[in-house]
């Protein structure tokens, strides 16, 4: 495996990148997990004890709502959706997300240049 | 496929999850791990290989702290930054209120019982406190009520006491008036007096009070319309026929049309101009009896009944009570200085009708009941005194639910300690609740009192219930009933929040089973409670059952005259605008033609009600004139027409009735009863003695004595009474007297068609039978008996839900012993007869100390009871039996299902 961004970092941005991942689009739990795998290119991973604790959390927050649906020929599985105010903690979370990085780029990575 | 399911339940095991949430956690979880071992079997893993990898993946470590901060509280790590500092407080109490709300939804039978129960003892408090609030405490909506005080006339030698004042005559009035100092104003207004008002050719009978023209200017009120009489319109005897209208009549009898102003009422055949209306709420100066009307004094000899005709220029004849506003600075002290000395210069100047006299001043408010105005504040105390019994109930109730909740949550709250949440911000959180609990039920309880309030104004008998008081229902009232709740919520809440956030959370946390032991302290203090409850319940059954029983005794009194085959009209001939030719003529037609009704056997006239006896001080006795100065002969006087005595069923004892003879060329004539005949006449032979009344000019000759009746109340103590004939003594305003054969109200339709056949111009709305006289005269108490019985009840029913819901609680909480001394071979009915027992025993102390508080009470209350002791036995075992079979319902219903209970259910589950 490749190096593990490091634990305190990947929490700190948990949220941002699950609401990220239901925006425009409502998904389960494992596609979730999946998700974050294949984008972050296996440097950002959930398993189930760590993934699912959170995606609770916002739900009690009321960014996030579950439903489970079911579909023919097919377990019946519990699908996310973003909530209106998620949409705006996303936004919010986006932008600051944006600053920090764009700060934390300027120090660190103009000594690097 | 794998056991994911169980893998997951074991890691869950730790967190106190609802089943249901446990059961849908573990399907989406086990759904997960599914998916990733079929994707690696779809790769080409091995079956144990797949399995082995899924499971190596999984790091449970952080599992569970992680759900608790999801499950249990929002922590405060996953607030988005810079959403924390703007706004802290009021976030933070929006998320308690939040929260506070989520907690009361999850326990919605908890929530239920303490919002119900609060709010019943909030909505008798409010309904009883309106009552005072506009029946003692502000009975009158006049400016500053402090500064009024009324003047009324009282014997010069007796120490001045309400029940004896008597009303001023208008001249006497008037030299009043010019003369004070003290009073800065000074007004009159005679009692309300029913006049006849002719609307559209219909007659109807009204309230009118014949007033000075200062009246309203005195007591600081404002017309809501048009306006008040002017100086000059009250300066000459008849000039200015105009009239103010009372809101209340206003809005009733003309609704409300805004063009009222400039209409004419006909008045006792007199048409009089409306000019304006009062003001909201005002309904005259007495606090529970008001008029519909106002009009000038200058037009009192046209609404008069004959015999006050003159009442403008004869000083003896009493009409006006004075109302005076203090000059700023003078006290009620001076004030009654002063009006002595008028009251002296008064009788030097005017011997014939003042001699003996003297002028009393009374605090308006006061002077607003009359005599009746201790009895009506001991009642209002007393009633405040029981809802407030109620409302302990209430709150106790309320305080051990709390209690055996924060029993319920000390794992909760401990969890939640240990995640970090600071005491205050948890004393916080539970003080929310409770706080919430308390507006709810103060929000329910003001409109059960509101309710309360509409059914007792509908009560009101309703010929009167125009001129009777309302209840307001203001924001005094509110306040009241948002504090009681507020307060109730914080005290019950701040307890078990504070014992609560002290628990020791390692202690908690390590107590797996529920002790028993533990929560004794709790049990004891809400057995203490419990007690106090049942002491309250029965001290309130007591009490509601000896008014019950006084009630039912006070049916019973023999008022001395029939009243199950007695109908009667009240008739004004006068107002209609008979002489007294006509009028003398229709009281002869009208006996003729009642007479000949089928199914009534007699018929009288009579000038008095029964029950409303008019008494009069003065009367002269034959050879005992010298007693006139210093104690003056009092009588109720009642002037009746030939049969009245065989009508009402009253014995004539000695002499004779009244005939056809007794008219005025012979010798004038009186009957008195047997109570006047051995006062002033004792051991004599009373016949052809001589007596004169107050106002009269001549001795009557007595030629009868009748048996004693009740003339004022029912029950009361025997008073002298003088009877004279109605031939010899005229007024033009009587009331019908019908003896029915069978039910007088099966008549009451046709005496009513045969008066309208002899003129459609007198009204006949006042009509009604001997025994709604006695329900009348019984009004009071009657609805003082009912609220008593409800609220006996509401304390009955709430001890009971108390009762139950401790009882449950603490089967709950024994489940372990139960189920083990059930497991040692304990039948069914030891176990119920050890709950029993448990909850019997608390019962059983509260019914002795209520016993006692009850014996107590009774003897204070003896004095309103009528032919029941403070101590009757039957009322006193009577309530203890309810109140026991009810705790008794209330303590088997646990027990029974404590028996049913599976030991081994039992067992596991502690």
């Amino acid at each position: 495996m490749g190096m593990k961004v490091e634990e305190e970092w990947k929490k700190g941005s948990a949220g941002l990148l699950i609401l990220s991942l239901l925006d425009g689009q409502p998904r389960h739990g494992y596609e979730i997990g999946k998700l974050i795998d294949l984008r972050s290119g296996g440097a950002l991973h959930f398993h189930v004890a760590s993934l699912y604790p959170l995606l609770y959390r916002l739900e009690e927050h009321g960014w996030i709502q579950g439903r489970w649906v079911e579909k023919p020929n097919q377990r019946r599985r519990r699908y996310y959706w973003l909530t209106p105010g998620g949409q705006r903690m996303l936004a919010l979370e986006r932008k600051k997300w944006r600053e920090f990085a764009g700060a934390v780029g300027r120090i660190a990575g103009g000594e690097h240049a | 496929m794998p056991e994911w399911k169980l893998e997951i339940r074991k890691h869950l095991a730790g967190l106190d999850l609802r089943p249901e949430r446990e059961a849908e956690i573990v399907e989406e979880l086990s759904d997960h791990l599914q998916q990733s071992y079929e994707e690696l079997r779809a790769r080409g893993a091995a079956d144990d290989e797949a399995l082995r990898e899924v499971m190596a993946e999984v790091d449970w470590r952080n599992f569970v702290p992680e759900l608790q901060i999801s499950q249990k509280a929002p922590s405060p790590e996953t607030v988005p930054e810079g959403a924390a500092s703007s706004g802290h407080l009021l976030e933070d109490l929006w998320k308690d209120l939040r929260f506070a709300l989520r907690m009361l939804r999850k326990s919605p039978g908890f929530a239920a019982v303490a919002v119900l129960t609060l709010a019943l003892g909030i909505g008798a408090n409010t309904a009883v406190f309106t009552v005072v609030d506009s029946l003692i405490l502000n009975p009158l909506p006049v400016e500053n009520i402090s500064t009024l005080a009324a003047v009324n006339s009282s014997e010069a030698k007796k120490a001045a006491r309400s029940g004896d004042l008597e009303a001023l005559s208008y001249l006497n009035l008037k030299d009043t008036r010019e003369r004070t100092r003290a009073f800065r104003n000074l007004a009159g207004h005679s009692y309300p007096m029913a006049v006849t008002m002719t609307d559209k050719g219909e007659p109807r009978r009204i309230f009118a009070e014949i007033v000075t023209a200062n009246y309203f200017e005195t007591l600081g009120i404002h017309p809501s319309l048009g306006r008040f009489f002017l100086p000059g319109e009250d300066q000459t005897p008849g000039a200015a026929p105009v009239a103010v209208l009372g809101y209340t009549a206003w809005q009733s009898r003309f609704g409300g049309v805004s063009d009222i102003l400039g209409q004419t009422i006909t008045l006792d055949e007199t048409p009089f101009t409306v000019i304006g209306v009062g003001p909201k709420g005002f309904k005259g100066v007495y606090a529970v009896f008001g008029p519909d009307l106002w009009i000038p004094s200058m037009m009192a000899e046209q609404v008069l009944p004959a015999e006050q005709r003159n009442a403008l220029g004869d000083r003896g004849l009493p009409l006006f009570t004075g109302i005076g506003r203090l000059r700023p600075g003078v006290t009620l002290r001076e004030a009654q200085a002063e009006m002595n000395i008028v009251g002296a210069a008064l009788a030097k100047e005017d011997p014939d009708a003042n001699d003996g006299k003297t002028l009393t001043v009374t605090p308006l408010i006061e002077a607003a009941y009359g005599p009746e105005r201790q009895p009506v504040v001991l009642g209002g105390i007393l009633l405040m005194a029981i809802v407030g019994f109620v409302l302990l109930i209430a709150c106790s109730n309320l305080a051990n639910l709390l209690l055996a909740r924060a029993s319920v949550r000390r794992q909760e709250i401990a969890v939640r300690l240990s995640l970090g949440a600071g005491r205050m911000r948890l004393i916080r959180q539970l003080l929310t609740e409770s706080v919430l609990l308390g507006l709810f039920s103060g929000v329910l309880g003001f409109l059960f009192g509101y309710g309360g309030c509409r059914i007792l104004e509908s009560l009101r008998p309703a010929e009167y219930a125009q001129n009777l008081a309302d209840l307001r229902l203001d924001e005094s009232v509110f306040v009241f009933a948002l504090a009681v709740a507020l307060l109730t919520g914080l005290i019950f809440g701040i307890v078990p929040a504070l014992r609560s956030s002290r628990v020791s959370v390692a202690e908690v946390l390590k107590e797996e089973t529920r002790g028993a032991g533990r929560s004794r302290g709790r049990v004891g203090l809400a057995n203490t409670l419990l007690a106090g409850q049942v002491a309250a319940s029965l001290v309130l059954l007591v009490v509601a059952a000896l008014f019950l029983r006084s009630i039912e005794r006070e049916y019973l009194i023999d008022p001395g005259f029939q009243t199950k085959h007695l109908a009667l009209v009240m008739l004004y001939p006068g107002q209609a605008g008979y002489d007294r030719v006509r009028t003398e003529q229709f009281y002869k037609q009208t006996l003729e033609r009642i007479g000949r009704i089928p199914g009534i056997s007699s018929v009288s006239w009579a000038s008095n009600l029964p029950l409303w006896g008019r008494k009069e001080t003065g009367i002269v006795v034959e050879g005992q004139e010298a007693r006139k100065k210093s104690e003056a002969v009092q009588a109720v006087v009642d002037t009746v027409d030939l049969n009245y005595f065989s009508t009402l069923g009253i014995p004539v004892l000695e002499g004779r009735d009244f005939t056809q003879n007794d008219r005025d060329s012979r010798t004038p004539v009186a009957i008195i009863n047997e109570t006047m005949a051995a006062k002033y006449w004792p051991a004599q032979d009373v016949l052809g003695k001589r007596l004169e009344l107050p106002h009269g000019n001549q001795f009557l000759q007595i030629v009868g004595v009748v048996k004693t009746t009740n003339y004022q109340a029912l029950g009361e103590p025997p008073q002298p009474c003088v009877y004279i004939p109605l031939r010899q003594n005229f007024t033009d305003s009587m009331i019908l007297y019908a003896r029915s054969e069978r039910d007088p109200s099966t008549v009451l339709a046709a005496v009513q068609a045969e008066i309208h056949s002899l003129d459609p111009g007198l009204p006949v709305e006042d009509m009604r039978t001997g025994t709604k006289v006695i329900d009348q005269a019984l009004w009071w108490s009657k609805i003082g008996v009912g609220l008593l019985g409800v609220f006996g009840l509401l304390a009955l029913g709430l001890a009971s839900v108390g009762l139950y819901g401790i009882m449950a609680y603490s089967v709950n909480q024994r489940r372990r012993e139960i189920g083990v001394r059930m497991a040692l071979g304990a039948g069914e009915r030891s176990v119920t007869l050890l709950v029993l027992r448990q909850g019997m025993t608390v019962v059983a102390s509260g019914v002795v100390t209520g016993m006692v508080l009850a014996l107590l009470l009774g003897r204070v209350l003896s004095r309103f009871l009528y032919g029941v002791s403070g101590s009757d036995p039957l009322s006193l075992a009577g309530a203890a039996f309810a109140l026991l079979a009810v705790a008794f319902v209330a303590c088997y219903l646990p027990a029974r299902s404590a028996s049913r209970l599976d030991p081994l259910v039992a067992l596991r589950e502690a």
